[in-house]
C-alpha cells in the first residue's frame, strides 16, 4: 500500500518538477513548483515525519511559492513567454546535471549499507518541542533564540530595500 | 554560565538598544550625534574584549569559547568599529544609517555564534545570519543600479553556496550520526571504508567555505559585487566576513577533521596556488580600485590558506596575526579609498594620479597600506606573511612557499603601480585637497599605526602563539 | 491514521475534482460567443490583460506574512512541550517572541505595513 502511494507521489514529484524547469510560461511554472512542493510534503506525511510535512505545507507552499508568486507580478511582462533555451544550453545543462547525477549515484551506491537496528520512533511534535526548549540535554534552545535574530535582520534588511524601491517609483 | 555568552549578549543589547532609540520618537533630527553615540558604544563594545575570557563550554557543546576565540571576537569587533568609523562621511548623508548599523550588528553577532560553533547547526545558522543581512547591505546604496546588482549578486551566490554547505553537512551528519564537532572526528578517521562519501560530503562543505573565502575556483562572484557595492560594506566583506568564515574553517578542520588531514591538505594546497596565482594575475589588470582591491584580496586570502596548511600552534597563531594586519592594511586602503570615493564619487585607478601633490597624508597612507598588502619588509604585513610561510616551513612545504613568493614578487608590480600612479604620475586634474571628518581621520590614524607598529611587538605575536592549538 | 486512509483519500480527493469538471464539460450547453470569454457579460469593458505589475508594497506584506509564517512554525511544537518545561519555556518563547516584535513595531513605524 504504502509503496503505490510513494510510486505515485514520486511520478507526481517528478513530473512537476519537470514541468516546473521547462514550462515557458513563468505564472505555469510557478503552480507546477507548488504542486512539486505539495507532492513532496506528501512524502513526508507518507513517511510519518507529520511535523516536517506541516513545515513544508505552511512554509514552502503557503508561503514561499506565494512570495514566488509575488515576485513574478511585480516584473514588467511576466504574462510573456520565456524565450526557448539553445541547443547549446539544452546541452550544457544535460552534461551538468548528468555528471552531478553520476557523481553522487556512484558515491551513493558505493555506500555500504546496513540495515537499521531496533524500531523507527516517529519524532513527535512533543519530542521536537522538548528538544527546541531543554536547556541541558542536547536541546537547541540557543540556534532558537538565535533565529529570532536572524528573522529580525532578515525583516529589516527586506524593509529597507522594498521602501527604498518603492519611493524611487513612486 | 552567561558571562561566557557576554560578546554575543552585548550585541544583542545594542541592537535592542538602536531598535529602541529608533522607535521611540526623538526630539532632534540631528544625525550626526546618533551617529556619535553608536560609535561610542561600538567602541565601548570593542573595550570589553579586554577582559580575559575564561574557557567554557554551553549547551552541550553548541557553544565553546575560549580565550583564542574572545581573541578572534574582538579582532572582527575592532574591524568593524574602524569600518563604521569611516562609513561616517558615507553615512551622515543616508536616511537609513539606523538599518545599517542593525544589519551590521546582526551580521557580526551571525560570525560570533558561528565562530563559538562545535556544531554544525549552530555553525550553519551562524553562517547564514553572517551572510544574509549583508546582501541587503551590499544593495544600500539608494539610487545605484550597480549596488542593486551587487545585492542580486551577492544573495544568488551566498544561497547557492550554502545550498551546497548544507548538503555537504548533511551527508556529513548521515555517515558520523552526529552533529558535534568532537564526536565527528572520532569518527571520520581516515579508513577506506566509506572514504568516497567522505570524499565527497567534505568537497561540499569546502566548496561552502570556498565560496565565502572567495578562494579560486569559488571566487567569481567577488571583483562584481565588491565594485557594485558601497565601499564600506566592500570592506567589511573582503576583511571581517572573510577572516570570520578563516578562523570558523580553521576550529572545523583542526577539531572535526583532524584525522582526515590526508584528505584535506592537498585540497588546500591546490587551491591556495590556484587562489594567489590568479588572483594576482587579474588584479594586474583592474582599474577600478574596488576590484583591484577584490582581486587583490583574493590573491590574500591564497595566503591565509599557506597558514592554514601549517595544521600546527604556529599555523593559527600565524593566520590570527595576519587576519590583525590584514584588518590594519586592507581597512587602510579601503579607508583612503572610502574617503576619496565619499568625497569625489571618483573610483578609479586614474583618478588617484598625482594625489601626492595634493593630497599626502592619504597618498602615504596608501602607500603604507600597499606596501603592508604586498610584505614589503618593514611594515607589518611582511611579518604577517613571514610567519605563516615559517608554519607551511615547519611541515616542509617549501614547493608550495616557492610558489607563493613568486606571487609575492608578482603582487609587488601591481601595488608598486597604484604608489607610482600617486607619487610620479601627472595629472591634469588631480583630486583636489579635501579634509575628511574627524571619524575617518581618527580610523586611518589608528590603520596607520598598526601598520607601523604591529610588526615591531613581538608581544603580539606570542601572546596569540600561546592561546593557539594545532592537530 | 494508517496509510490506506490517505491512499483513499488521495483518490477521492482526484475522483471529486475530477468528476466534477468532466460532468460539467459534458452535460453543460455550449454556446460560442466572445462575450462568453469576459470577466464580467455586462458593465464596463475591460482593459488591458490580467497580467499587470503589482506595487512593490504588496510584495511587503507577503515578506512579512512569510517571516510570521516561520515564527508561527516554531510556536507549534512550544504549544505542545511547554507544559513539561514550565516557566523556562514560557520565559525562551518570551524573548524570540520579543524580538521578532520590535521587527513587527519597526515595520510598522518605518510605514510598511500601510496599505497604498
Amino acid at each position: 500500500m504504502k509503496a503505490i502511494l510513494f510510486y505515485i507521489f514520486s511520478v507526481l514529484i517528478l513530473a512537476c518538477g519537470i514541468f516546473t524547469v521547462t514550462s515557458r510560461k513563468i505564472y505555469r511554472a510557478a503552480i507546477f513548483l507548488l504542486l512539486t512542493v505539495v507532492s513532496v510534503a506528501a512524502l513526508y506525511f507518507l513517511m510519518e515525519y507529520t511535523f516536517l510535512g506541516v513545515v513544508q505545507l505552511v512554509i514552502y507552499a503557503g508561503g514561499i511559492v506565494v512570495l514566488i508568486l509575488f515576485a513574478v507580478l511585480l516584473t514588467h511582462d511576466s504574462g510573456s513567454l520565456l524565450p526557448p533555451l539553445g541547443v547549446k544550453r539544452t546541452v550544457a545543462t544535460f552534461a551538468l546535471t548528468g555528471t552531478g547525477l553520476t557523481v553522487f549515484l556512484y558515491t551513493i551506491l558505493g555506500r555500504k549499507v546496513e540495515p537499521g537496528s531496533g524500531e523507527f520512533n516517529e519524532p513527535s511534535v512533543k519530542m521536537i518541542g522538548g528538544q527546541l526548549l531543554d536547556l541541558y540535554n542536547f536541546g537547541f534552545v540557543l540556534p532558537f533564540e538565535a533565529i529570532s535574530i536572524l528573522l529580525l535582520a532578515a525583516m529589516v534588511g527586506c524593509i529597507v530595500l522594498a521602501m527604498k524601491f518603492s519611493k524611487t517609483m513612486n | 554560565m552567561l558571562v561566557l555568552l557576554r560578546y554575543e549578549f552585548i550585541l544583542v543589547a545594542l541592537i535592542v538598544i538602536f531598535l529602541l532609540a529608533w522607535l521611540i520618537p526623538g526630539k532632534s533630527e540631528d544625525r550626526s550625534l546618533s551617529l556619535f553615540w553608536i560609535n561610542v558604544l561600538l567602541f565601548i563594545n570593542f573595550l570589553f574584549g579586554f577582559i580575559p575570557v575564561e574557557e567554557g563550554v554551553l549547551f552541550n557543546n553548541m557553544f565553546y569559547t575560549n580565550e583564542a576565540i574572545g581573541v578572534q571576537k574582538m579582532l572582527l569587533n575592532f574591524g568593524a568599529l574602524i569600518i563604521s568609523l569611516q562609513a561616517y562621511d558615507w553615512l551622515k548623508s543616508n536616511r537609513n544609517a539606523f538599518e545599517f548599523y542593525l544589519l551590521l550588528i546582526s551580521t557580526l553577532l551571525g560570525m560570533f555564534f558561528m565562530i563559538s560553533a562545535r556544531n554544525l547547526l549552530m555553525l550553519y545558522v551562524g553562517l547564514e545570519m553572517a551572510t544574509l543581512p549583508l546582501a541587503a547591505l551590499a544593495a544600500f546604496e539608494t539610487d545605484s543600479k550597480r549596488s542593486a546588482e551587487s545585492g542580486i549578486k551577492l544573495i544568488l551566490n551566498s544561497v547557492l553556496s550554502s545550498a551546497i554547505f548544507l548538503f555537504g553537512l548533511a551527508l556529513l551528519y548521515g555517515e558520523t550520526g552526529s552533529l558535534h564537532f568532537s564526536d565527528m572526528a572520532g569518527k571520520l578517521t581516515g579508513n577506506p571504508d566509506g572514504y568516497r562519501d567522505t570524499t565527497l560530503s567534505l568537497l561540499l562543505v569546502f566548496t561552502g567555505f570556498g565560496f565565502k573565502i572567495s578562494i579560486v575556483p569559488f571566487h567569481l562572484w567577488t571583483a562584481d559585487v565588491y565594485e557594485g557595492a558601497p565601499v564600506s560594506i566592500t570592506s567589511y566583506l573582503s576583511v571581517i566576513s572573510k577572516s570570520s568564515v578563516v578562523f570558523v574553517f580553521i576550529s572545523f578542520l583542526y577539531i572535526a577533521l583532524k584525522n582526515m588531514a590526508p584528505l584535506w591538505i592537498p585540497f588546500l594546497m591546490v587551491t591556495s596556488v590556484l587562489t594567489m596565482t590568479l588572483g594576482n594575475i587579474f588584479a594586474l589588470r583592474q582599474q577600478n580600485m574596488k576590484r583591484f582591491l577584490a582581486f587583490s584580496s583574493i590573491a590574500q586570502a591564497g595566503y591565509i590558506l599557506i597558514g592554514i596548511l601549517g595544521a600546527s600552534a604556529l599555523g593559527m597563531s600565524s593566520v590570527i596575526f595576519f587576519v590583525l594586519i590584514y584588518i590594519f592594511s586592507n581597512l587602510g586602503a579601503f579607508g583612503v579609498v572610502s574617503v576619496i570615493s565619499a568625497q569625489t564619487g571618483k573610483e578609479n585607478l586614474d583618478d588617484y594620479k598625482g594625489m601626492y601633490h595634493t593630497n599626502p597624508m592619504l597618498s602615504l597612507l596608501l602607500l603604507l597600506s600597499m606596501f603592508s598588502l604586498a610584505g614589503v619588509p618593514p611594515t607589518a604585513g611582511f611579518f604577517g606573511k613571514l610567519f605563516m610561510l615559517m608554519a607551511a616551513a615547519g611541515k616542509g612545504y617549501y614547493i608550495l612557499i616557492l610558489i607563493a613568493a613568486l606571487n609575492m614578487i608578482i603582487s609587488l608590480y601591481y601595488y608598486l603601480r597604484i604608489i607610482k600612479s600617486m607619487f610620479m604620475d601627472k595629472s591634469e586634474s588631480p583630486i583636489a585637497y579635501f579634509r575628511s571628518s574627524i571619524y575617518s581621520r581618527i580610523a586611518l590614524v589608528i590603520c596607520f599605526a598598526g601598520i607601523i607598529l604591529t610588526g615591531f611587538f613581538s608581544g603580539i605575536f606570542d601572546y596569540f602563539y600561546s592561546i593557539s592549538f594545532g592537530i | 491514521m494508517g496509510t490506506e486512509s490517505l491512499l483513499v483519500l488521495f483518490f477521492a480527493g482526484l475522483f471529486f475534482a475530477g468528476a466534477a469538471l468532466i460532468v460539467s464539460a459534458l452535460i453543460h450547453p455550449t454556446s460560442k460567443n466572445p462575450q462568453k470569454k469576459e470577466p464580467y457579460e455586462c458593465g464596463i469593458q475591460t482593459i488591458g490583460t490580467s497580467k499587470i505589475q503589482f506595487k512593490i508594497g504588496y510584495y511587503l506584506f507577503a515578506l512579512i506574512f512569510l517571516l510570521f509564517d516561520v515564527e508561527l512554525i516554531f510556536l507549534y511544537p512550544w504549544a505542545v512541550a511547554i507544559k513539561d518545561f514550565g516557566v523556562i519555556a514560557f520565559i525562551e518563547m518570551f524573548i524570540f517572541l520579543v524580538i521578532l516584535l520590535l521587527g513587527l513595531v519597526y515595520a510598522w513605524k518605518k510605514g510598511a505595513l500601510k496599505w497604498v
